[in-house]
C-alpha cells in the first residue's frame, strides 16, 4: 500500500488503497500527484483509506467487497457521485446505487469527478480525525 | 478524413449476398455493424442493421443498412470481423442472427428485454419518486387544499400507464 | 466556472419547477406554496409562488448544469467550488441556505 503524508503536517500519515474502477480515477491520480500529499516512510501510518473511484457495477460488488475485506479495519471512502450514489448512471440496471448499500462508508466526496481538492480535503479530515 | 458516406438501402433476403458482392469488389475492411431502433418513427419496422464496410486503404466505402423484424442471417463467415458486433447487436437490440456465434458476449442471460431498444423502461425511473411531478401548493390555513396544476406530469422515459393499475 | 458549485438565488426563484423536471439526476427537490398578492392601482390579486424549500442532493449531482441552463429568471448560476465531503451522506442534500451564493463566482 503506498503510504502518503500531509505536505502541511507530515506527522499525519494515511495509506490509500484505490479501487480504480471508471473515470473519478484519473482525478485520484490528479490529487495525488498534486503535491498536497509527499509519500512517505513512516512506519505507523495511521488510518488505512481505501478510495472507491468509480461506477460500482453489480457485477463488481464481490470483488469491491473482497478488496475491502482484505483490508481490516480500513476507512471506506466513497468518491464522487457514482460510488455514492449511482450518479448519472442512478437509473441503470447494472450498476449499484450507491456503495454505503453494502459497506459502511467513512467519507462521502461530491463531485463528477470530485475535484483533486475535494479529495485533499476529505482524505485530511479523515486523517485528522484518526488523530483526535 | 471528411467526406460523404454512401448509403444503400438493402433487402434483408439480399444483406448477405450485398455483403459478399461489397468484398469481392474490393470493400474488404469492415469497419462496423449496429442497430438503430426505429420503433415509433416509420411505424413499420421494428429495427435496422446498418454495416460500415470500405476499402482497406479508405479510400472509398459503402453503409448498408437494412430493415429486420428480429432475424437476419449472419454474415460472419464472409466477414469475421462482424461476429463481435453481431453478438453485441443481438444483445443489445435483440436481433438474432441466424448462423452466427449465438453466446453472449456482455449481458447475463434473463436479464429483461435488450437494454437498446426504445421500449425497454428503467424500472429506476418508475420506482424512484420523481421530484418533478409536485407542483406549487395551494394552501388554506397552512394545509395543502390543491396544486396550481391539475396536469397530472410524467417523468421522462416512463410510458404513460406504465405499471399503473 | 465549470464544476464548481452550483448556487442559487432565492429572489429569483419563481418554484416553475423546470429546473426540477429537467435535471438527468433528478437530484433538486423543490417545495412551494402559492398566495394571492394584491398590488397597488390592481383590480384583481394575483397569485404568487413562495418557495419554501429547494434542495440540491450533491451526493447525486454531477455538475452538468443543465438546471442552470433552463433557469429563465438565472436563479440557478455557476459558483465558486466548495469541496463537498460529508462523513453522512444526508448532509449531502443541501437546503436554501446553504445554497446561497459566495458571490466570487
Amino acid at each position: 500500500m503506498p503510504r502518503y503524508a500531509l505536505t502541511s503536517e507530515p506527522r499525519v500519515c494515511v495509506e490509500i488503497v484505490s479501487a480504480a474502477l471508471a473515470c473519478c480515477t484519473l482525478e485520484l491520480q490528479a490529487a495525488l500527484g498534486s503535491g498536497v500529499l509527499v509519500e512517505s516512510t513512516e512506519l505507523d501510518a495511521s488510518p488505512s483509506v481505501i478510495v472507491i473511484a468509480g461506477t460500482v457495477t453489480d457485477a463488481l460488488v464481490p470483488s469491491v467487497m473482497q478488496l475491502i475485506r482484505a483490508h481490516p479495519g480500513v476507512k471506506v471512502m466513497s468518491f464522487g457521485a457514482c460510488a455514492t450514489s449511482g450518479g448519472p448512471y442512478w437509473d441503470s440496471p447494472p450498476v449499484s446505487k450507491g456503495i454505503d448499500q453494502f459497506v459502511e462508508v467513512a467519507t462521502y466526496v461530491a463531485g463528477c469527478p470530485p475535484r483533486p481538492d475535494a479529495f485533499i480535503q476529505a482524505i485530511s479530515d479523515l486523517a485528522c480525525s484518526e488523530d483526535a | 478524413m471528411n467526406r460523404e458516406f454512401t448509403w444503400q438501402q438493402v433487402e434483408p433476403d439480399q444483406w448477405r449476398i450485398k455483403v459478399s458482392e461489397l468484398i469481392d469488389s474490393g470493400f474488404f475492411y469492415f469497419d462496423f455493424l449496429t442497430g438503430v431502433d426505429r420503433e415509433n418513427i416509420d411505424g413499420q419496422s421494428d429495427c435496422e442493421v446498418v454495416a460500415h464496410l470500405a476499402k482497406p486503404d479508405l479510400s472509398d466505402s459503402r453503409i448498408i443498412f437494412t430493415q429486420v423484424k428480429s432475424e437476419l442471417a449472419s454474415i460472419e463467415d464472409l466477414a469475421p470481423a462482424s461476429s463481435w458486433y453481431e453478438r453485441e447487436c443481438a444483445e443489445m437490440y435483440g436481433i438474432t442472427f441466424t448462423g452466427g456465434d449465438t453466446r453472449p458476449l456482455l449481458r447475463h442471460e434473463g436479464l429483461g428485454r435488450p437494454p437498446l431498444r426504445k421500449s425497454a423502461v428503467l424500472a429506476a425511473r418508475v420506482l424512484t419518486r420523481w421530484p418533478g411531478g409536485a407542483e406549487p401548493e395551494i394552501r388554506e390555513d397552512g394545509r395543502k387544499v390543491g396544486n396550481v396544476s391539475r396536469r397530472r406530469q410524467r417523468p421522462p422515459g416512463v410510458p404513460e400507464n406504465w405499471l399503473t393499475p | 466556472m465549470k464544476h464548481s458549485f452550483i448556487a442559487l438565488i432565492e429572489d429569483k426563484c419563481t418554484s416553475c419547477m423546470l429546473c426540477v423536471r429537467e435535471c438527468p439526476a433528478w437530484c433538486i427537490n423543490l417545495d412551494s406554496h402559492t398566495v394571492e398578492v394584491t398590488e397597488e392601482g390592481a383590480r384583481r390579486p394575483k397569485k404568487v409562488n413562495v418557495l419554501d424549500s429547494f434542495d440540491i442532493d450533491y451526493s447525486l449531482c454531477m455538475y452538468c448544469g443543465v438546471c442552470i441552463d433552463v433557469c429563465p429568471f438565472d436563479a440557478l448560476a455557476w459558483d465558486e467550488h466548495r469541496a463537498l465531503t460529508s462523513t453522512n451522506r444526508e448532509d449531502m442534500i443541501l437546503g436554501i441556505a446553504d445554497l446561497r451564493s459566495s458571490g466570487n463566482a
